[in-house]
């Protein structure tokens, strides 16, 4: 009797267990089967601009119960500018009842690794995307993003050149979030109780590094172990070396797979001075983000080397006030005998957001991308969250009471005499892009040399 | 009962479901990404046939290489330092007997209790120059302190250390069961001869586990080619690539550079050494106790 009970139980369990494996989701399969139906259909509205205004599609729709997927690269919902994100989800949703907006959020690097997914397997509606050749060149390539209408766009206040990066054939498939700068934040307060002084050249930075080392403290927090940002940090060198030359020459690298012009040459010499003069913390070539930060924000290091999007640094309340209202901010000195202005900077218009071009509810999804582009929204909520520039004009939303560095970063960009454009790390494809964010490590750890490093990026390229 | 095994339909309906997952879950992803080897393919979009250049490039890829030998390394720090140190720690948790073996065996088995992702984040703390448990060690024995375990040289020895001590506990454990299935007559025998523990050890114990350590070290070398998510929580394979290991070298490329036909091609080369290793230790084993 007791086995034949066993018995029961076990072929009952392996039924369920095979009829779950064998069932659909009830979620996927209606979204899933109308898009693999109609795909040829769904390529042909995809080479037509969609526009949210002009689509009967969507005023038929306003009234119905619309999902909308958005998947994003910002998981903290209640920081910087995840919080800003959410703000406007939460307030489309309340003016427009009918309208769901589900967030799906991962990290960076999870981000991209289940964008991929999603670019074979069917995307969310509406998703974060960066303006960039590393990034978007592949994915325009695969034909996933819905084509925007730029007329749409011309009262927006976009920064003049910021939908650059967004384009292919100069038809427009996404919108840029942030103008990123590339800073060094700095503690005023630390720097004022030792008589330690802005340098004006990177000269003056080493001899500062070497005070700070000399006071028992790490010059400058890198978070070496990403990779990213060492070659956001090479390139604002090599802005200084070579001024405004800075995009052909990265161009011309990249279509040829040489990287030997001397002005990437001297610009890679300058980082590895720096991490031989011990500018950095120790073990800063496999640290990573969090950790780096916290070795400024804690007090440990004088100065912190990453993007203006850390601006809301000086907001967040996790910091101690006494270092939190003392953080103050400036760009790369000049390099004597370079090319580059102090006011030539390293800054871009990076990530930002598109529509998937197989959306079930493509219109619907626009309209909530025009809703979060319109200035009154990411722009201006953007800026009273401290999270750094926007890609639109942001100067109708200042309110006075601004924290000190967001007047220092504004005042940056606002007596900028050129700005970079794309990293030198995102310029390329993919591999190439792979390949200089861990080669940067062995080159500054001393372990490559100059020349072996740029032998090996260029073969990246080709 | 004999009639059912015997009725052919009944058999083919047993075998069916087992067959269907081995079709489905092993061999067509094997064969999808032989296929994907060679094609230039980013994942998305259209796939070019490229022939062996795929094949061509890894043989000339220095960090491929580099994994290939790191997986090498741990595959001989499993061997000859983690087991030989599981089998004698199994021994004597055999001869503690009472309530101290069974806390010991606990003890031993908790980092492979804890999730893969809280070891990583523990030895990232413990490494920290600025703050780690090691370095404050050495600072109280009166080091200056700040040595970067983590750095281009040092990281691939700390990584081993980490990935030795995760997997301890399952050696021990398997080794322990291994000699708890010893029949203890023979131990007795042994000691009314006038054997000591060595003796035992050598003659009885290591002669009788000879299957346990065939099983136990095959599982270690095809693990120590399969490591990955130790490495890409602890270092994601840098410096430079310094502890990069085939898995993790594979999935940067697949996934982060956007080279999806190159990933497949190393997933393929990975697999044949795997079968290759597999294949090896069976025929070592196989004639040593043929012999």
């Amino acid at each position: 009797m007791k086995k034949k009970v066993v018995a029961t139980l076990l072929t009952a369990a392996m039924t369920m267990s095979m009829l779950a494996g064998c069932g659909s989701s009830d979620d996927s399969a209606p979204a899933a089967t109308p898009a693999a139906d109609n795909a040829p259909a769904e390529q042909e509205a995809a080479q037509e601009p969609a526009s949210a205004d002009d689509s009967e599609a969507a005023a038929e729709t306003s009234g119905e119960a619309v999902t909308i997927k958005l998947f994003s690269n910002l998981p903290d919902r209640k920081n910087g500018q995840g919080l800003v994100e959410q703000k406007i989800i939460d307030e489309y949703m309340a003016e427009n009842t009918n309208v769901t907006i589900e967030v799906e959020a991962l990290d960076e690097e999870a981000y991209k690794t289940k964008f991929k997914a999603y670019a074979m397997d069917g995307m969310p509606d509406v998703v974060s995307i960066w303006g960039q050749p590393a990034f978007l060149d592949e994915v325009l390539d695969a034909g996933v993003l819905a084509e925007l209408n730029e007329e749409d766009y011309l009262d927006y206040g976009f920064i003049a050149g910021s939908l650059e990066g967004f384009k292919k054939d100069d038809k427009l498939y996404g919108l840029p979030r942030n103008t990123d700068i590339m800073l060094f934040y700095y503690n005023q307060k630390m720097f004022e109780d030792n008589g330690w002084k802005v340098p004006a050249t990177t000269d003056e930075l080493l001899t500062l590094c070497a005070d700070i080392q000399a006071a028992g403290l790490t010059p400058v927090a890198m978070d070496g172990g990403d990779g990213w940002p060492m070659a956001c940090f090479l390139t604002d060198i090599l802005v200084k070396v070579s001024g405004t030359s800075y995009a052909d020459i990265i161009s011309n690298a990249i279509a040829t797979g040489d990287f030997t012009a001397p002005e990437i040459k001297q610009a890679t010499q300058i980082l590895v001075d720096f991490a031989n003069a011990g500018m950095f913390q120790v073990g800063y070539d496999s640290q990573d983000y969090g950790t780096t930060m916290n070795l400024f924000t804690n007090g440990q290091a004088a100065m912190y080397c990453m993007g203006s999007w850390d601006a809301s640094m000086a907001l967040n309340e996790d910091i101690a006030p006494e270092i939190r209202d003392n953080i103050r901010a400036f760009t790369m000195p000049v390099v004597n005998g370079g090319k580059g202005g102090a006011n030539d900077i390293a800054a871009w218009n990076g990530g930002g957001y598109a529509v998937s071009a197989n959306s079930a509810v493509k219109e619907e999804a626009i309209k909530f991308l025009n809703y979060m582009y319109q200035p009154d929204k990411l722009s201006k909520y953007g800026w009273e969250n401290g999270v750094g520039m926007s890609a639109q004009d942001q100067t109708a939303y200042l309110t006075g009471s601004e924290t000190e560095l967001q007047k220092q970063i504004m005042d940056i960009l606002k007596n900028a005499t050129s700005v970079s454009g794309t990293p030198i790390n995102d310029c390329g494809p993919s591999a190439f892009k792979t390949a200089i964010e861990s080669e940067i490590q062995g080159v500054s750890n001393g372990s490559t040399s100059v020349d072996d490093f740029l032998a090996a990026i260029g073969t990246a390229c080709k | 009962m004999k009639k059912l095994y015997s009725n052919k339909p009944v058999i083919f309906s047993l075998v069916l479901p087992g067959l269907l997952v081995f079709l489905f879950a092993v061999l067509a992803p094997i064969c999808l990404s032989v296929y994907y080897g060679f094609m230039d393919y980013s994942g998305m979009g259209k796939a070019t046939p490229i022939g062996f250049d795929n094949y061509v490039n890894l043989f000339h890829d220095s960090a491929f290489g580099r994994s290939l030998r790191n997986s090498l390394l741990l595959a001989v720090g499993f061997i000859c330092i983690q087991h030989p140190l599981a089998i004698l720690v199994a021994a004597v948790l055999d001869k503690l007997q009472g309530k101290a073996e069974g806390i010991f065996r606990c003890i031993y088995f908790i980092p492979n209790v804890i999730s893969v992702a809280v070891i990583a984040y523990l030895w990232k703390f413990i490494y920290n120059p600025d703050f780690g448990l090691l370095n404050n060690i050495a600072k109280a024995f009166g080091h200056p302190g700040k040595i970067n375990w983590l750095s281009q040289q040092n990281a691939i020895w700390s990584v081993l250390i980490v990935l030795i001590w995760h997997g301890f506990g399952w050696g021990m454990l398997i080794y322990y069961t291994g000699i708890k299935n010893i029949d203890p007559v023979l131990y007795e025998a042994a000691s009314i001869d006038g054997a000591n523990w060595w003796t035992t050890f050598f003659r009885i114990t290591l002669p009788l586990m000879k299957p346990v350590i065939q099983i136990n070290v095959t599982m270690a070398v095809i693990s120590a080619l399969k490591q990955m998510e130790t490495v890409y929580l602890l270092t994601n394979g840098g410096p430079n690539n310094s502890t990069q290991f085939a898995a993790n070298y594979l999935y940067q490329q697949a996934f982060k550079a956007f080279k999806y036909g190159y990933g497949n091609a190393i997933g393929v080369v990975f697999i044949i050494i795997c079968v290759l290793a597999t294949v090896a230790l069976n025929t070592i084993f196989r004639d040593k106790q043929e012999a």
